[in-house]
């Protein structure tokens, strides 16, 4: 428990306090082509690869109840497949990373899966101050999950940080089973605490996609927006760009 | 003479072919293998393993005949140490983590916790799980006949009745699965569950999991002692140790390394206790000591500690269980129960 604070942002010029992971210190180059992070050395064939090229690197995490699908949203967005009755529970915490275009440049989303059994919260909040971005899940047909929302809210506000990014999210909308939660009630809740707001389907791939772009293009343009840049809107970006359950509050 | 590059790629083609036609798609535990398995890494092993299991299954068999028990001593820790052969496993894991004694000692026990007062929640957070538990496994699928899923449910509702400070934790679901692939009854699978989570495990599962949290401090510790460049990594990028190993330490290396290192370890851990936890950890440490300092950031580390639990290092589980008892180097009692107290001290203070 000897953890240093690791410096965050460097000088008054990045916007936001909740920096950019840094790759290497100081060569985050907008509009580089260059790969910052080389691959792997070569001579471990049997670790696998992994060297994944990118230009800068954010924190996502993933939050909400047990069992509300927090690994099949990853996993869709990861490999783009829903396999039925092929996940595991997940136990503590684990990643994946994505790497994705954004505006030509290419951003690393190191996407971290929460338990979300209560018991793990103790271990898992330790990690909430280094994620830029927190996704937060309910299921819309187990009301129970929807209800623990505000007790994820207090959660999130007493150990992340003050500006990271969130997004609630609402999954499973392609059940068969019976709907517990109205989407009034996510676009309600969503509003009462200025989130933005969608309802998903790892299985159709309802949003999928959007929440994890719209959290890239907006983690990338606060990490490295130049001054005469128009300011990136998430709300209306998801709005704009939602289908079927994308809502939103200025 | 050389064979053409065109006719050597066929030829290895053809090999790994019939690799994957040796190998059956499906372990002796039922669990599918991957799409991406190494068949032909995984034969080779497995035809030198073969080898020593057929050794191992003559010690013990004579070690075993004529006698009903099995008396602890230091030839037997020495043959659990090269490992327990399949066919006695479940006896030796009962006999020495003392859940056998329990089990003698409380008849009718288990069957009566079945019956138990009904608690809603410890139902639901188990039910949560059970499509969520190996459902690579075929034993443990809905259309299997019989389905492991109804032992596991009732092995996991019994101890959340007989342990209550404890109740259900996600994890447990998985341990009392090979319990229960392994020993093929449901009432053994649950006092080995006992021994492990009551006994063996130091409170890593309670709603604090203070426990847990303990020991992720004390391998941050041993780390420091005897790894100190890996430590130093750690600490200048800002990576708990929770976020690297959390999994190591709940699911005792379930599906971190593969089952048949797995089962070796745990022949350990029942036999001598949690203090092997930490040699298999320090072991995949050190051993790639030099490839997790090559990480320049955050992420990087993450990938990396991911990475080292992959590949013939821990397939080759018979030279893995090897090497952890030399790897580490001394690692005594004394040292972790040290150890154990100051992180756990520092915790409490911490909140």
């Amino acid at each position: 428990m000897s953890r240093k604070k690791i410096p965050r942002s460097k000088g008054a010029s990045a916007p936001a306090a909740n920096g950019p992971l840094p790759v290497r210190p100081g060569t985050v180059r907008p509009g580089s082509e260059a790969p910052l992070n080389g691959p792997l050395q070569p001579g471990r064939p049997s670790l696998g690869g992994g060297g994944d090229l990118y230009d800068v690197a954010f924190k996502v995490m993933l939050v909400g109840d047990s069992g509300v699908g927090k690994t099949c949203l990853l996993v869709r967005f990861k490999d783009g497949a829903f396999l039925a009755g092929t996940f595991i529970s997940t136990v503590g915490i684990d990643f994946r990373n994505k790497v994705l275009d954004v505006d030509g440049m290419k951003v690393k989303l190191q996407i971290w899966d929460t338990a979300g059994q209560e018991r793990f919260r103790s271990v898992t909040h330790a990690y909430y101050r280094d994620a830029h971005a927190l996704l937060l899940l309910y299921d819309v047909t187990n009301k129970a999950s929807f209800d623990s929302i505000q007790a994820w809210l207090s959660e999130i506000q007493e150990h992340a940080q003050r500006d990271v990014v969130l997004m609630l999210l609402g999954s499973k909308v392609d059940s068969t089973q019976e709907r517990e939660v109205k989407k009034e009630d996510g676009e309600k809740l969503a509003e009462e605490y200025g989130l933005p707001f969608m309802e998903t389907s790892a299985k159709t791939g309802l949003n999928v996609d959007l929440a994890f772009t719209a959290i890239a293009k907006e983690l990338k343009q606060r990490s490295m927006r130049g001054p005469s840049e128009p300011r990136f809107r998430l709300h209306d970006y998801i709005k704009k760009e939602g289908r079927g359950g994308a809502c939103c509050w200025p | 003479m050389d064979p053409a590059p065109a006719e050597q790629r066929r030829r290895e083609g053809a090999a790994l072919q019939a690799a994957r036609d040796r190998v059956p798609r499906i372990d002796p535990y039922g669990f599918e293998r991957p799409e991406d398995f190494d068949y032909a890494s995984y034969e080779e092993f497995f035809s030198d393993y073969l080898v020593v299991l057929a050794r191992r299954a003559i010690k013990w068999s004579k070690l075993l005949k004529g006698s009903n028990s099995i008396q602890k001593s230091m030839k037997v820790k020495r043959y659990i140490r090269k490992g327990v052969p399949l066919e006695h496993r479940a006896r030796v894991w009962m006999v020495v983590s003392g859940a056998q004694a329990q089990m003698e000692q409380n008849p009718g026990y288990y069957h009566k916790l079945l019956e138990g007062e009904r608690n809603d929640s410890l139902e639901e957070a188990i039910r949560t799980d059970m499509n969520r538990t190996f459902p690579d496994n075929v034993k443990f699928q809905k259309t299997a006949d019989p389905c492991l899923q109804k032992t596991l449910y009732n092995v996991l509702l019994a101890y959340g009745h007989h342990n209550q400070g404890v109740g259900y934790c996600q994890g447990m679901n998985f341990i009392a699965g090979y319990l229960i692939l392994i020993t093929k009854n449901e009432e053994e699978s649950f006092w080995l569950l006992d021994a492990l989570v009551g006994r063996i495990l130091p409170d890593y599962y309670s709603p604090a999991m203070l426990g847990l949290k303990t020991d992720q401090e004390v391998l941050g510790e041993l780390v420091r002692m005897k790894i100190p460049a890996v430590a130093d990594l750690m600490e200048g990028h800002g990576v708990l140790w929770t976020l690297v190993v959390s999994r190591w330490f709940i699911c005792l290396f379930i599906d971190i390394l593969p089952i048949e290192t797995v089962l070796r370890i745990w022949d350990c851990l029942f036999n001598e206790g949690s203090k092997v936890i930490f040699r298999v950890a320090l072991t995949l440490i050190k051993q790639h000591q030099a490839f997790i300092l090559e990480a320049t950031s955050f992420a990087d580390i993450c990938d990396k500690f991911k990475q080292i639990t992959k590949g013939n290092f821990v397939t080759e589980c018979h030279t893995f269980m090897q090497k952890i008892f030399s790897e580490p180097g001394s690692l005594s009692m004394t040292t972790i129960t040290k150890l154990r107290e100051s992180c756990r001290a520092k915790l409490l203070t911490q909140g």
